[in-house]
């Protein structure tokens, strides 16, 4: 698919994905600067920036953190470049103060926000709706309903950015990010954007003084935005019933609309603009309108505001959607929920649902992979909170090993805020432990979440001798987005060598004491945990055994694991098949025919703990030479 | 019920658990430390052997007793009886060493010389302290497991897993009354499916048993008083000296019982057995007219079955072990303080919520108490 983001072949149709348009956007709108941090749905993007960052002549990166990519951006924005920071919703709540302060001082070069909102938090701990951040920090913002507008949106931006000399926020959703559509090419630029001298008096500061000048950019946008291309009606010129759409609800609007054949009757206002709106468009359509169902993804922001536009122009309208139970107030819009809802508004019935199977879909819960070593980190740490006296708190951080909070982890933790909050939990109940409280304090944090946000929490805990323990599960791998380079790894974005950050004397510069330990030395790991639970003050354990995926890779030799039927006890008095049901690796399968355990091949990765761990002896580890 | 949810909620939660180790060594779910028993795991098997063996698991004292002993020899007050012995050993080496008399000491090498038990499940406590079950072979070994340990530790963790290998034929088993108990669970009711080869037990030598302690807090209090590396030996003597014993580098120190008592296992305050009724043989510190002094190196002896009977009176003949008389009101003496540990462990479990617990199953045994 990579040739499509730099063919310069222009009015080509492709098949793209919508991280993959807003890839090809970028690199029509000649960008000379591309910065991100990993997070679902939109972590491919700056994943295929760094690919092609060479061949179009621009610099694209792995930055350590959100915060660490957007201000990347700003600083280059005012050399005129034009960046691109790419965040999911989590990363934009991060980069709020940057924001807000870029916002006051606004920018030189263009600079376009992608931001990627996970409806249903499939791949998150939380929804959130970007489109308050807009609002908040007064910035415009687009939303793409189709493939072909996330291309075109992206060189749009731009310019509205080097017009209005302000960021522009791009909110995209999962299924915009992962769903595919034809997207026609625009022409390449020949060379990307000029970059120019900083002048003496160049200036971008945020100062209080520049919040009104920046209020009136946005009232002179919302003009612009009345006319904006992006934003699309159909139906009667003045319906009495009307929907009002952004993202994805304006294409499953139009589904459910033809559906339910009441296309004719029914507006739909499909908004493009989010922020801010253009008013006066909508205020033509809702003039007449008696019911408004308002489509949006994750809270009734466009809803809302209706509302209060209906309420300026003293309109009297019936208004429906997430803010009164006509859709849900949680979860992603699904076209089902979207028919039911216009179904309510047109009074068309529902058409008959054919029925797909009658068997039930098996319920799975969230695992970790065959072979990953948190997998037996978490099976340690339980034990070892299990045989403390005074159990301990452990606390939860952003990572794979979030996974640890459900059975895969035997529940391992019993708070977990946002990334990078783990250590200054603890920290906060490392103190608490010279004022009565008994309890070991433990949290974790992945080798990329270490330099993504521990490091300031670290130094905290450190200077102030916290009586607590830290795990950093060193996988070596950003795992749970895709593998991105991270500053332990030794790579870049766009694939330079370059030398690996070291945990260790980063712990140690810090001052703290520093252990390390495999987890697949499960006997040993055991007692090194329970030795460090007893010691007081700071200490930090690192974990350190590769994901499971690179860990395949690197391997030479073929390793077989097989079980042993007749040593196997089974799901008899002594084992209840532990391997499959309390180790939970996907590897450790059971065989139904015999009520016994069984390896699945095709899973099985060849860690071998299971065989340390099987109680009868009976997982057999043949082969093998992990270097 | 889950069984590790059984064990939790009808033993760990409610403070009963002696801490004896019957549920360990055979899964990978229960384990101790420091005599605290923990699960690890949930297992979702509804029936198991750490619930069959569990001595504070509901169970019907009475059936087991009948299983396992004639009737006509069961006295109510302390379980089946076929004679009350005074007894030392012999040698002297060993009474050096001992609690007491050293009677368990010389009975279980002379059991092992004599080939009537091919293993033998002990405690070994280093210093008294952190005590831990011991499996031996051989007669030599037996000495390094003399003497008392106020921590009881889960040495029938050590007896499942040897169990488990079914490597011995023949195994002597010496524990506290907790542990006896299990031992006759694991051989009259066992798990259907797993009898855990519980017919490989040979012999069940039971130890007289007030209480056991807090392990964490007797390591405290020992080391208020002395190094606690260097402890040889403690005791509790008889009661109207109201204090324990601790000796270190040849320095005994009295220890007001005061500070002892707080340190009680709870569980062991619904412990309604003194005498061990479940064993072939039941060995404790004497009690006779002669004093403290004499009677601390000696011991009594509660025969309970015809193997008992028979290894007590081989010892004797082969000159292991020495008699002397009981006096007359030894028996009656030894029923009263047995009955007195039953009203304790009978009051204990109605404070808790008004029933008998887990003695419930065999409520007609404590009635009059």
């Amino acid at each position: 698919m990579e040739w499509t983001m730099t063919a310069n072949d222009p009015g080509r149709v492709c098949l793209m994905q919508g991280n993959e348009a807003i890839v090809r956007g970028a690199v029509e709108a000649g960008i000379n600067f591309a910065a991100s941090y990993p997070g679902s749905p939109s972590s491919q993007i700056l994943g295929m920036l760094g690919k092609i960052a060479r061949e179009r002549n621009f610099y694209a990166q792995w930055a350590t953190n959100e915060v660490c990519a957007l201000e990347a951006c700003i600083g280059t924005s005012l050399a005129n470049a034009r960046s691109i920071c790419i965040v999911k919703q989590n990363g934009l709540l991060c980069v709020a103060d940057a924001l807000h302060c870029g916002a006051q001082h606004g920018v030189k070069g263009g600079l376009v926000i992608v931001t990627s909102d996970d409806p249903s938090a499939h791949s998150s701990t939380n929804e959130f709706d970007s489109r308050f951040m807009a609002e908040s920090a007064d910035l415009p913002m687009l939303e793409p309903t189709n493939m072909q507008e996330a291309k075109d949106m992206v060189p749009y931006a731009f310019e509205l950015s080097e017009r209005l000399r302000q960021m522009v926020i791009i909110r995209l959703t999962t299924r915009v990010c992962h769903g595919r559509g034809n997207v026609t090419l625009g022409p390449l630029p020949e060379a990307p954007h000029e970059i120019q001298s900083v002048g003496e008096w160049d200036r971008m500061v945020c100062v209080s003084y520049r919040h009104t000048p920046m209020l009136e950019t946005l009232d002179g946008l919302r003009e612009a935005f009345e006319v904006c291309p992006f934003n699309h009606y159909t139906g009667p010129e003045h319906p009495k019933k009307l929907i009002v759409a952004g993202g994805t609800g304006c294409l499953y609007s139009q589904e459910a609309l033809r559906r339910l054949g009441a296309a004719e009757e029914t507006g739909v206002l499909s908004l493009a603009t989010l922020w801010p709106l253009p008013e006066t468009l909508i205020a033509r359509y809702l003039a007449d309108a008696e019911e408004v169902l308002t489509v949006e993804e994750v809270d009734p922001f466009l809803e809302r505001n209706l509302q209060a536009i209906a309420g300026k122009n003293g309109y009297r309208i019936r208004f429906s959607g997430r803010g009164d139970g006509a859709l849900p107030r949680i979860g992603e819009l699904t076209p089902d929920l979207v028919l039911s809802a216009v179904s309510g508004l047109t009074g068309k019935p529902m058409p008959p649902r054919p029925k797909v199977s009658e068997e039930p879909l098996l319920e799975r819960d969230l695992n970790f992979c065959a072979g990953c070593p948190h997998r037996a980190t978490f099976y340690l740490l339980k034990r070892a909170m299990r045989r403390a006296k005074d159990p301990g708190i452990v606390i939860g951080d952003i990572g794979c090993y979030i996974m640890s909070g459900q059975e895969a982890g035997h529940y391992a933790y019993q708070a977990c805020n946002c990334m990078g909050s783990g250590v200054n939990l603890a920290e906060g109940l490392g103190q608490l432990t010279a004022y009565c409280l008994k309890q070991q304090v433990v949290t974790m944090c992945g080798d990329s979440t270490f330099f993504h946000s521990i490091l300031p929490g670290l130094v905290n805990a450190s200077y102030h001798n916290s009586n607590m323990l830290l795990m950093v599960l060193d996988n070596s791998a950003t795992a749970m987005t895709g593998f991105q380079p991270h500053p332990g790894t030794g790579i870049t974005a766009m694939g330079d060598a370059v030398q690996p950050m070291q945990i260790r004397p980063v712990c140690e510069a810090l001052g703290c004491k520093v252990t390390e330990a495999d987890p697949f030395d499960v006997e040993k790991t055991a007692e090194i945990l329970e030795d460090l639970l007893r010691q007081p003050g700071l200490k930090v354990l690192i974990m350190k055994q590769p994901c499971a995926t690179l860990m395949t890779k690197s391997r030479r030799g073929k390793v077989k694991v097989w079980v042993d039927q007749d040593k196997c006890v089974g799901d008899g008095c002594g084992c209840d098949k532990f391997c499959s049901r309390v180790w939970g690796c996907p590897g450790n399968s059971w065989d139904f025919t015999k009520n016994k355990a069984a390896i699945d091949p095709v899973s099985c990765v060849g860690c071998g703990v299971c065989a340390k761990l099987c109680p009868a002896g009976a997982i057999q580890v043949e082969g093998g030479d992990a270097k | 019920m889950f069984s590790t949810f059984a064990l939790d909620t009808q033993v760990l939660q409610r403070d009963l658990c002696t801490g004896c180790g019957a549920c360990q060594g055979l899964c990978p779910y229960w384990d101790s430390v420091h005599g605290r028993t923990v699960c690890y795991f949930d297992c979702e098997r509804l029936d198991g052997r750490c619930q069959r063996f569990c001595p504070r698991m509901p169970t019907d004292l009475d059936a087991l007793r009948r299983k396992a002993f004639p009737e006509e020899t069961i006295l109510p007050e302390i379980g089946p009886f076929r004679g009350l012995y005074l007894t030392r050993a012999a040698d002297e080496t060993i009474r050096a060493g001992a609690q007491h008399g050293g009677t368990v000491t010389a009975l279980m090498e002379l059991a092992l010389r004599e080939g009537l038990i091919d293993a033998a499940l002990l405690t070994r406590a280093q210093g008294t302290l952190d005590p831990a079950g011991a499996l031996v072979t051989k007669a030599e070994e037996v000495r390094s497991c003399s003497g008392s340990s106020f921590q009881i530790p889960p040495s029938l963790a050590a007896l499942n897993r040897a169990l488990r290998e079914d490597r011995y034929r023949s195994i002597g088993v010496v524990g506290t009354p907790c542990k006896t108990l299990a031992v006759y669970k694991m051989r009259h009711d066992p798990l259907p499916e797993n009898d855990n080869h519980a017919g490989n037990i040979g012999l069940v030598v039971g130890l007289f048993c007030g209480w056991g302690l807090d392990w964490d807090g007797m390591r405290e209090l020992t080391g208020r008083y002395a190094d606690p590396a260097a402890v040889s030996h403690m005791d509790i003597p008889p009661s109207k000296y109201h204090s324990l014993e601790i000796t270190a580098e040849g320095k005994t120190t009295s220890v007001n019982l005061d500070e002892v008592i707080p340190l009680v296992r709870p569980a062991c305050r619904a412990c309604a057995d003194m005498t061990a009724e479940f064993a072939d043989l039941s060995v404790g510190g004497a009690r006779s007219a002669d004093g403290w002094d004499v009677d601390k190196k000696w011991n009594q002896v509660v025969v309970r079955t015809k193997k008992g009977q028979e290894l007590l009176e081989l010892a004797i003949a082969k000159g292991v072990l020495e008699c002397k008389d009981v006096p007359e009101s030894g028996l009656d003496k030894l029923k009263k303080a047995s009955l007195g540990k039953k009203r304790t462990a009978v009051r204990t479990l109605r404070e808790k919520d008004g029933t008998l617990g887990y003695l419930e199953p065999c409520g007609q045994m404590f009635q009059d108490l």
